[in-house]
């Protein structure tokens, strides 16, 4: 019989597989590199139209699709206490210790953790973002995030960047921040086994098409580069509302035969674009970590990539003829694109990948995880009048209503134990997978 | 002859095995019976009805036409008829009767004496599966069928919702009979073939 987990963790975001993304990547990742250290993972998110219920998903992960309706980009509709009977079900049901939270733009996330804290388990966060400070949006978001990280037990973030950028909008603890970066599946992206010809050179963008990953530099870049190399071509890959600026800009400098439009690519095929390619090009306006430079590097393709956010750190441990950076700027990044196109005969796809398969590792990442639970599992038990003080220091009207909202979230959960005691809830099996088949204790 | 019996807060189950000499194996049965004075309280609901409607008819010819008080003899008629209805809607039993080789009958019995039942021929079932039904407030688990020809699952306790430790005991019982079942019917297709 297998031993029993050390840690049980619930993973909650609204951002989850089916839908496609860093965020899903990371939570997806990370859970398989800790069910296979002996921990037992359970993630929760909203339901993806007809997906809702259990699903189990490799290595015996368990997937909540609560059918909570999303409804702008993907998040769950913020009702504040409607998710507290589902939250509190699920934690007692599978006996989890800590509960681990992801994406500050996710308000189940935002809600999870709440319900958490008022039920007294430990709680650690992920910021996966930079986001701004001055306009509307931002400034309610950042009030948000103020109300969930003010009694968080640890947060993570994925770059020293993101870090700076998660300290100063939730005016958290710095020495509660850890920081742990992205890793890729080295396994998955290899170098081509033939490299492709260089009498023409291909250069791959795969990235969402929208302002923030700077479709729009791309819409500016393109043609320029055309007209001064006549033997390079562009693939694009991904979709989005620039989609139909990309399109007028081919129409507009016929290069219909110059750049070829993927549309939306699924992350199974990814490599396989990648590795027609020799130069990979980044024009995001904002990253706090790109994983999507990682990824290329590892296919061995030169990247060619803007200097904002996370992007240097991520560089940082990438020599210098493996990456070549530019402002977000047109002329700036065509200059760059020069370079790497001089650059390009000395690059060595295989030493590339074999560097990066050294330095990024999901297991890894999961380690300095672990440590991070273990630390948050060592913070003391705080009653609610101690922690109702740390929401005060918030702000003068802000401080006051983040308590009222703490007050009535431990009444309605005293409410809900009256209603349905903690016994009554059943607890779930728990399933171990094995080489042979399956298990159930 | 009870083989097995297993009570919680809510419910009771309770496992009947009867054997003929006639049969070759035993009818099963299985019960979940709802705890609480709730079922028991039936003649008490159906008196608390007619007190209520009693109630609505003197307050409607004593008191005056233009006394507010009259409306609260609507209010007493609508409630005794609405609690009329819900003792008819509230569940006292499920059961499930195993027939092996025959098929299996889902029984739902009311408070009010009605029993509502459907009966499954050994044949449409394909297989018994215990889910976790995920609901927007809470999670639960559920025996349910897989059946021939139908896209939906059937559940096996329509009303009732009883904890996982009595619905193992109904599951494998259900296991048993389908899996002798399902290799008869192979045979049964290879002689059908070779003849």
């Amino acid at each position: 019989m297998a031993e029993p987990p050390k840690l049980r963790v619930l993973m909650v975001s609204d951002f989850f597989f089916p839908n496609f993304g860093g965020v899903e990547n990371h939570i997806y990742y990370l859970s398989q590199c800790l069910l296979k250290l002996g921990h037992k993972v359970v993630v929760m998110t909203h339901a993806y139209g007809n997906r809702s219920g259990v699903r189990y998903m490799t290595g015996g992960l368990k997937v909540y699709y609560v059918p909570w309706r999303p409804f702008v980009m993907q998040t769950t509709f913020p009702t504040v206490y409607g998710t507290l009977p589902i939250v509190r079900t699920i934690l007692r049901r599978e006996k989890i210790t800590v509960v681990h939270g992801h994406q500050a733009f996710s308000t189940l996330c935002h809600e999870a953790l709440m319900h958490a804290r008022t039920m007294g388990y430990k709680v650690v966060f992920t910021d996966h973002s930079l986001y701004g400070f001055a306009d509307v949006g931002s400034i309610h978001m950042n009030k948000v995030l103020q109300f969930s990280l003010a009694d968080i037990d640890q947060a993570i973030c994925v770059s020293h960047t993101s870090k700076e950028n998660t300290v100063l909008r939730s005016g958290l603890s710095p020495a509660k921040v850890f920081m742990i970066p992205n890793a890729v599946d080295t396994a998955m992206f290899k170098p081509a086994s033939v490299r492709p010809s260089t009498d023409v050179i291909t250069i791959v963008v795969i990235s969402r098409l929208v302002y923030r990953k700077g479709a729009d530099l791309l819409v500016e870049v393109i043609p320029k580069v055309c007209r001064l190399y006549p033997n390079v071509r562009f693939v694009v890959g991904g979709d989005g509302p620039k989609h139909v600026r990309l399109e007028e800009m081919r129409e507009k400098h016929s290069l219909q035969d110059r750049v070829e439009m993927l549309g939306a690519v699924p992350h199974s095929r990814v490599r396989s674009v990648l590795i027609t390619g020799h130069v990979f090009l980044n024009s995001s306006l904002t990253e706090a970590f790109c994983i999507a430079i990682l990824e290329a590097a590892s296919c061995g393709l030169l990247t060619v990539s803007t200097r904002v956010g996370g992007v240097p750190e991520a560089c940082n441990v990438l020599p210098d003829d493996m990456v070549v950076l530019a402002e977000p700027d047109p002329d700036d990044m065509v200059r760059a694109i020069e370079k790497a196109i001089s650059i390009l005969p000395s690059i060595n796809p295989e030493e590339m990948h074999n560097r990066m398969k050294k330095l990024y590792s999901w297991q890894d990442v999961a380690k300095r995880t672990e440590i991070v639970y273990d630390r948050a599992l060592k913070c003391s038990n705080r009653n609610l009048l101690e922690r109702l003080s740390r929401y005060l220091s918030c702000g003068a009207w802000a401080g006051k209503l983040f308590c009222m909202v703490m007050i009535v979230d431990y009444l309605l959960w005293r409410l809900l134990q009256l209603l349905q005691p903690d016994e009554d809830i059943e607890e779930a099996p728990d399933i171990f997978l094995h080489h042979h088949g399956e298990k159930i204790n | 002859m009870v083989t097995l019996s297993l009570s919680n807060k809510r419910y009771t189950y309770v496992q009947k095995s009867a054997s003929e000499q006639s049969l070759r194996e035993a009818i099963d049965i299985h019960h979940v019976n709802i705890n609480g004075s709730r079922v028991t309280g039936f003649a008490r609901r159906r008196g608390f009805a007619f007190f209520l409607v009693l109630l609505a008819s003197c307050m409607y010819f004593f008191l005056g036409k233009d006394n507010p008080v009259r409306l609260l003899s609507w209010i007493c008629i609508l409630s005794g008829f609405l609690v009329m209805l819900q003792s008819r809607k509230t569940v006292k039993k499920e059961s499930v009767i195993i027939m092996p080789t025959f098929g299996i009958q889902l029984e739902t019995q009311y408070l009010s004496g009605k029993i509502v039942s459907r009966f499954i021929p050994i044949g449409k079932i394909l297989k018994p599966v215990l889910v976790e039904c995920v609901t927007p407030v809470t999670c639960y688990w559920s025996l349910s069928l897989f059946l021939r020809g139908e896209d939906q699952l059937t559940l096996v306790f329509k009303e009732l919702r009883p904890p996982l430790k009595m619905l193992v005991p109904i599951w494998k019982a259900l296991c048993a009979v389908i899996g002798t079942d399902q290799s008869e019917m192979i045979v049964e297709e290879e002689h059908a073939v070779s003849g």
